[in-house]
């Protein structure tokens, strides 16, 4: 009987642990029959190379959504990942327990409050001070400021959107971060602080370099949930289909294609299988970006193994 | 052990009788547009109180829903606020013009040429050149008078809707076509052009005009059109109440488009239950039309509507 049970209930787990891959495989199956008409119609690299997209018209390019997807994220990270990791160094190695207990509880809460609720305050704050503040500034230049340089007159912006993106990922990138450093073990650091070397000297020689996968990691973390926020990012980033030179241009990423125009268009069949092109993509980009952080994680711990 | 088989059927029981309409019950399920949403609750309201036996389930989540879940046999009406493209017809949408909306040209009240926009209005010619060409960039291009160097903001629906869809057809494009930062929603883009004192967008009736006062929306201005281009707004093009706007857009006096009938979609011609209610929409039920924020068909439209359905 109680033997039984055990097969029964790991042949159960065992399918249960199948849903995902069983789900990856659906909703990637659906999404290419979904898109097959469109694929029929032009090839892959009028698709992915073109810069018109009047769906209307039958151009469907879909270069001015996927550069935008990578600028904005980029962006985003750029900005995120050197305070985050200096805040997680800070609790990880310096801060008390009393700050610690503080600031646990408020990142969680961070990355607990929904994205729509950022795209609020981003609307609200980030968009006017960037049209304010930085538009100004940027034109204070004569010459124009590289990467400043835009006609775009308004806050709705690349910036902007980065921004509120930046403050969305941090609480991910500082946890991710702070869990791999409180890892480390105490006795190397020990024998590091016990060779006279200072607490940064420790930090800067034993720490960061043995935490290494897990600060890629914590980015790459950063990056992916970057690259798939939807809401707040659409509030706030100006969704003009062009191809972005500055910062401070308006950008059209691809999950704010879909959320735009999926409830009224999926009528229309052309327009309903570019936007799942447009989701596909999305989903074959993040396939792409996990495996390959996958395969440098695995070469890099192995590394880091050998060396302790 | 007992006792729980006995809880788990009594609950697989409650689900059952939950799922079972009751007897001479008919159930008519609604969804698609936001634009018709509020206005299809007030009816499916009044119509389920003369008519106890029928039931409503009306949901909004967009024009392509209503119309994907009308063709797919999920909903019997589905609710659009654009027009009906040829591909959709030739999938079996039948539809019917229920009721007017329209879309009004709006600028911030702190605008620096507002009092010429007042007294002279913006031409069609000129709502083209900022939405579709781009040839116009300073409001001084609008006004004609090139000392002006302000920067024209021109904001537009990121989202596609019906709105957007009427306001490009009115510059002859499409959605697709419409210059301008997008922003995300009816009530977002006049937010963005109340912020911005250079800023120029459209929005609909319900929210181009406070529905509590009944004036434009505190710190914007509905910009008149100058149907007749002759260079001044006439007062009959000045809108600064929705009660005018409504005389305007239902004596033609405003363009259509920009103003614009929003339709139900049925699979084939509508029959019993649903058919009945249409009937009803297009008689009793436009005596809502008004207190609802929406414009009255003309009695040619309701006709041509009646004659549809029959």
């Amino acid at each position: 009987m109680v033997r039984n049970q055990d097969r029964y209930g790991s042949t159960l787990f065992f399918i249960l642990t199948l849903i995902p891959i069983i789900l990856l495989v659906g909703i990637s199956a659906a999404l290419v029959v979904k898109t097959l008409p469109l694929l029929r119609e032009h090839s892959l690299l009028e698709l992915l190379g073109g810069t018109t997209w009047k769906p209307m018209k039958g151009l469907f390019g879909f270069l001015p959504f996927i550069a935008s997807t990578f600028w904005v994220t980029i962006l985003a990270v750029l900005i995120a990942v050197p305070p985050c990791i200096l805040t997680a160094i800070y609790l990880a190695e310096y801060a008390n327990k009393t700050v610690r207990s503080i600031m646990k509880p408020i990142l969680d809460l961070l990355a607990a409050i929904p994205s729509v609720i950022y795209g609020v305050w981003g609307m609200l704050v980030i968009v006017p001070w960037v049209q304010n503040k930085v538009i100004p500034f940027a034109k204070s230049f004569p010459n124009g400021f590289p990467l400043l340089v835009s006609d775009n007159p308004t806050g709705f912006s690349m910036l902007a959107g980065s921004i509120v993106l930046a403050v969305m990922v941090a609480p991910f990138i500082i946890a991710v971060t702070n869990e791999v450093m409180v890892a480390v073990p105490v006795g190397i650091k020990q024998a590091s602080l016990a060779l006279g070397a200072t607490r940064w000297e420790t930090i800067k020689r034993v720490v960061i370099p043995s935490t290494l996968p897990g600060l890629l990691a914590s980015v790459v973390l950063g990056f992916s949930r970057a690259l798939g926020e939807t809401m707040a990012v659409l509030m706030v980033v100006g969704n003009v289909v062009q191809m972005p030179r500055s910062i401070l241009d308006a950008a059209y990423p691809l999950p704010a294609l879909i959320a735009n125009n999926y409830g009224e268009m999926m009528s229309i069949p052309m327009y309903d299988a570019a936007l799942m092109g447009a989701a596909l993509i999305l989903l074959v980009i993040i396939l792409i970006l996990n495996v390959a952080s996958t395969l440098i994680l695995r070469r890099l711990m192995g590394r880091v193994r050998r060396a302790w | 052990m007992k006792s729980r088989l006995f809880v788990a059927l009594l609950v697989i029981g409650m689900l059952l009788t939950a799922c079972k309409p009751a007897a001479g019950q008919e159930t008519i399920a609604v969804s698609g547009a936001f634009a018709l949403y509020p206005m299809m609750q007030v009816w499916a309201e009044k119509y389920q109180a003369a008519n106890p036996s029928v039931q409503f389930d009306v949901s909004a989540g967009g024009a392509g829903k209503g119309m994907t879940d009308a063709l797919s046999g999920a909903v019997d009406i589905g609710m659009v606020s654009r027009d009906i493209s040829a591909d959709e017809e030739a999938q079996g949408a039948y539809f019917v013009p229920v009721v007017i909306d329209a879309v009004f040209p709006t600028i911030s009240d702190q605008n620096p040429v507002k009092d010429i926009l007042m007294s002279k209005g913006i031409n069609q010619e000129t709502f083209t050149k900022l939405f579709i060409t781009g040839e116009y960039k300073t409001w001084g291009d609008v006004v004609g008078d090139p000392s002006i160097t302000d920067e024209v903001h021109v904001y537009t629906r990121s989202d596609a809707c019906g709105a957007a869809d009427t306001w490009a057809k009115y510059l002859g494009g499409k959605q697709e076509d419409l210059l301008g930062i997008g922003v995300g929603s009816d009530p977002a883009l006049l937010d963005a052009v109340i912020k911005d004192p250079l800023g120029i967008g459209y929005n609909n009736l319900n929210y181009a005009f406070d529905i509590t006062t009944g004036k434009n929306v505190t710190g914007s201005l509905v910009a008149p059109i100058d149907v007749n281009a002759d260079g001044s707004a006439s007062e009959d093009e000045v809108l600064l109440s929705t009660s005018e706007a409504v005389d305007a857009v239902a004596s033609g006096k405003y363009p259509s488009p920009p103003a614009r009938k929003l339709n139900l979609v049925t699979n084939g011609k509508p029959e019993g239950a649903v058919k009945d209610f249409i009937i009803w929409i297009l008689t009793e039920g436009q005596q809502y039309v008004n207190q609802s924020g929406y414009i009255l068909l003309t009695e040619a439209d309701v006709t041509a509507a009646l004659g549809k359905v029959k």
